[in-house]
């Protein structure tokens, strides 16, 4: 393999791990924090991109598409967790999976109702390339990378100087003694839903450019999803970042060695960590409920 | 004599009813019916008696169809052994990945096995395309030869066919229920401490109970396949992987017949509403969420203590609180 194709690689490799990475923390949060799966996350990634779709052809920009992607997915997480997953925060963690499934599948509805099930396409923002190593790197993937690191930072600055942040690591490690210290775990789930949420549209905004927009486009990224949230252990934003990036490589570098590897490989790695782990690589054992 | 024929009243009686709906439903409607619940009730195993949510389904149903559709387009003209070799194949991929999958915990098995799902729908799309013929999905309707006896080339004689594998699943299912195998399924999905504590391996029982279910839902795709005379990767795409899961929570989970009139809904509901209205998935979702905050028992587990009553005619036993619905009439 020549060394152009290996940094082009490289390259598209980091920024679809870039896009996990922002889909996977909200299922990991929602999920260390909560206590639930949420699967409607894949739904917000779908809302983000149509936004960016609607939003880029009413303005022409594509950057005014992306963040207004981000704040409908907030609200429209903000109104899913108020309404539904407000009444399910007790019950199993079955249960919410079911749940969510439901709105997901409800919400794919709702698009294919409002948008059609024409796929659509979104323009890329940045047509510059810049020259890395003599190959020519589309400067758009590498503002994705970018902007990933950004939310990493962001997260882990949040989480760790901020007092919300920290009543939220608090709450992942016991939920019943932050509620007994008198601090409103209610409006922590609600915080922590809604950046779960917004997450999630942003990385179907900053994806809509690089792939077609289509009502089921959550449904395709799933499995890889799932696969970075279980090689990285539930509940581990670390854990997600590197699994993220680990998938990321794995699809792109899988796939310019043979074709198939791309779908195989992530999952028979997910296989082999929890062969050896059965938590993934950072979640901690003890998270049970 | 009294205690057999308790035994078997429930089973015959609604296999006589679902024989009945034949001469009043259309066929197809009928067959559909009967193969989606024998898809169902290994879901409606899993979820209701051993505790894991599986959102795999789809992947065990595409492999018995596979398995079936490899033979009878390139090797055989059987359709028995054609749906053998479906039970067989799913048999054999459930105890191999069953050992890695039970071991997990009940959040990590659901996604674990939603993503199989998917990986078995790239695995028959793009991977193994040469000879599954990708999207396009695999035609062998003219190589299945007519059986003597009962002709499941066409569709009356298969009918007949499904009717009575499907009455064969749900004695076995009675039987599991009743059986110690099948406590010990509610009591791993219950306390799985304690069950460890009076001798008996978690990890045995849930293999077995995984490996029994899968095996159900790849007899259910090795169905579709004989009936259909084609497969394609779309069954075990990731659009339908909650199908199984509606259904078992829409006819209630864990009860015997919850998938059969779970299956009756569903697909009576899918008939009608996707002639009235195109958006069928909006529907479908909000259903779920519904039926979920409703109380998450299921057409059936509400009907059933009701049917006892009025089949009894003796003040209903007082109602257990764990699990839902599971009530059963035999407890001598």
């Amino acid at each position: 393999m020549d060394a152009q194709l290996l940094i082009s690689g490289v390259i598209f490799g980091l920024s679809i791990g870039s896009i996990y990475f922002l889909m996977a923390i909200g299922l990991s949060l929602c999920f260390g924090l909560m206590r639930i799966i949420s699967l409607d996350q894949l739904l917000y990634y779908a809302i983000g991109a149509y936004l960016t779709y609607s939003i880029s052809l009413a303005t022409g920009s594509v950057w005014l598409g992306v963040l207004g992607g981000l704040v409908v997915a907030g609200i429209a997480a903000f109104a899913v967790e108020r309404l539904l997953f407000r009444r399910i925060y007790e019950r199993e963690l079955t249960f919410s999976m079911i749940t969510s499934f439901g709105i997901l599948i409800g919400g794919i509805g709702v698009i294919k109702f409002l948008w059609g099930v024409v796929p659509r396409p979104v323009p890329v923002p940045i047509e510059q390339q810049v020259a890395i190593l003599g190959t020519d790197v589309p400067v758009y993937r590498l503002v994705i990378v970018g902007l990933a690191m950004l939310v990493y930072v962001g997260i882990w600055l949040f989480l760790n100087r901020t007092i919300t942040g920290k009543a939220i690591r608090a709450g992942i490690e016991d939920v019943e003694h932050v509620e007994g210290l008198g601090i409103n775990v209610s409006r922590l789930f609600t915080i922590t839903f809604i950046i779960a949420g917004s997450l999630s549209g942003l990385a179907g905004g900053l994806h809509a450019p690089l792939i077609m927009v289509d009502p089921t486009m959550g449904l395709e990224v799933l499995a890889f999803v799932f696969m970075v949230v279980i090689i990285g252990g539930l509940g581990s934003i670390k854990g997600t970042l590197i699994s993220a990036f680990m998938i990321g490589q794995v699809v792109s570098i899988g796939s310019l060695i043979y074709a198939p590897l791309a779908q195989m490989a992530p999952f028979a790695i997910m296989l082999l960590v929890l062969l050896v782990k059965p938590t993934g690589l950072y979640g901690s054992a003890q998270l049970r409920r | 004599m009294v205690n057999a024929f308790q035994w078997w009243r429930g089973p015959l009686l609604a296999f006589a009813l679902l024989a009945a709906s034949r001469v009043l439903l259309p066929l197809p409607f009928v067959i559909e019916v009967v193969i989606f619940s024998v898809y169902t009730i290994g879901c409606s195993f899993l979820v209701g008696r051993v505790g894991f949510i599986s959102f795999g389904q789809p992947a065990y149903l595409a492999l018995g169809a596979y398995a079936t559709a490899f033979y009878l387009s390139y090797f055989g003209t059987n359709p028995f052994i054609g749906i053998a070799l479906g039970v067989l194949g799913g048999l054999v991929v459930s105890c191999i990945v069953g050992p890695l999958f039970v071991r997990l915990r009940s959040d990590y098995f659901a996604l674990v096995n939603l993503a199989l799902a998917v990986i078995v729908f790239y695995l028959m799309q793009k991977v193994l395309a040469g000879i599954t013929h990708g999207d396009n999905g695999l035609w062998f309707l003219t190589n299945i030869a007519s059986t003597p006896v009962l002709d499941v080339s066409r569709p009356d004689g298969f009918f007949i066919f499904a009717f009575l594998v499907a009455l064969a699943v749900w004695v076995l299912y009675k039987y599991l229920d009743d059986s110690v195998f099948g406590a010990c399924c509610l009591a791993t999905k219950i306390n799985e401490d304690k069950l460890e504590f009076l001798g008996y391996s978690n990890f045995r029982i849930r293999l077995l109970a995984f490996a029994i279910a899968n095996t159900t839902t790849a007899l259910a795709g090795a169905m579709y396949a004989v009936y259909l005379g084609f497969v394609s990767p779309e069954m075990s795409s990731p659009s339908r992987a909650a199908d199984p899961v509606i259904v078992t929570i829409l006819g209630g989970a864990g009860t015997l017949y919850g998938p059969i009139v779970g299956a009756f809904a569903y697909t009576g509901m899918k008939d009608v509403i996707s002639k009235l209205i195109g958006n069928w998935e909006l529907f479908i979702g909000f259903l779920l969420v519904f039926i979920m905050l409703a109380g998450e028992r299921g057409i059936w587990g509400t009907l059933q203590p009701w049917l006892e009553k009025l089949l009894t005619r003796k003040s209903a036993p007082i109602a257990t609180a764990e699990p839902p619905a599971d009530s059963r009439e035999k407890r001598d």
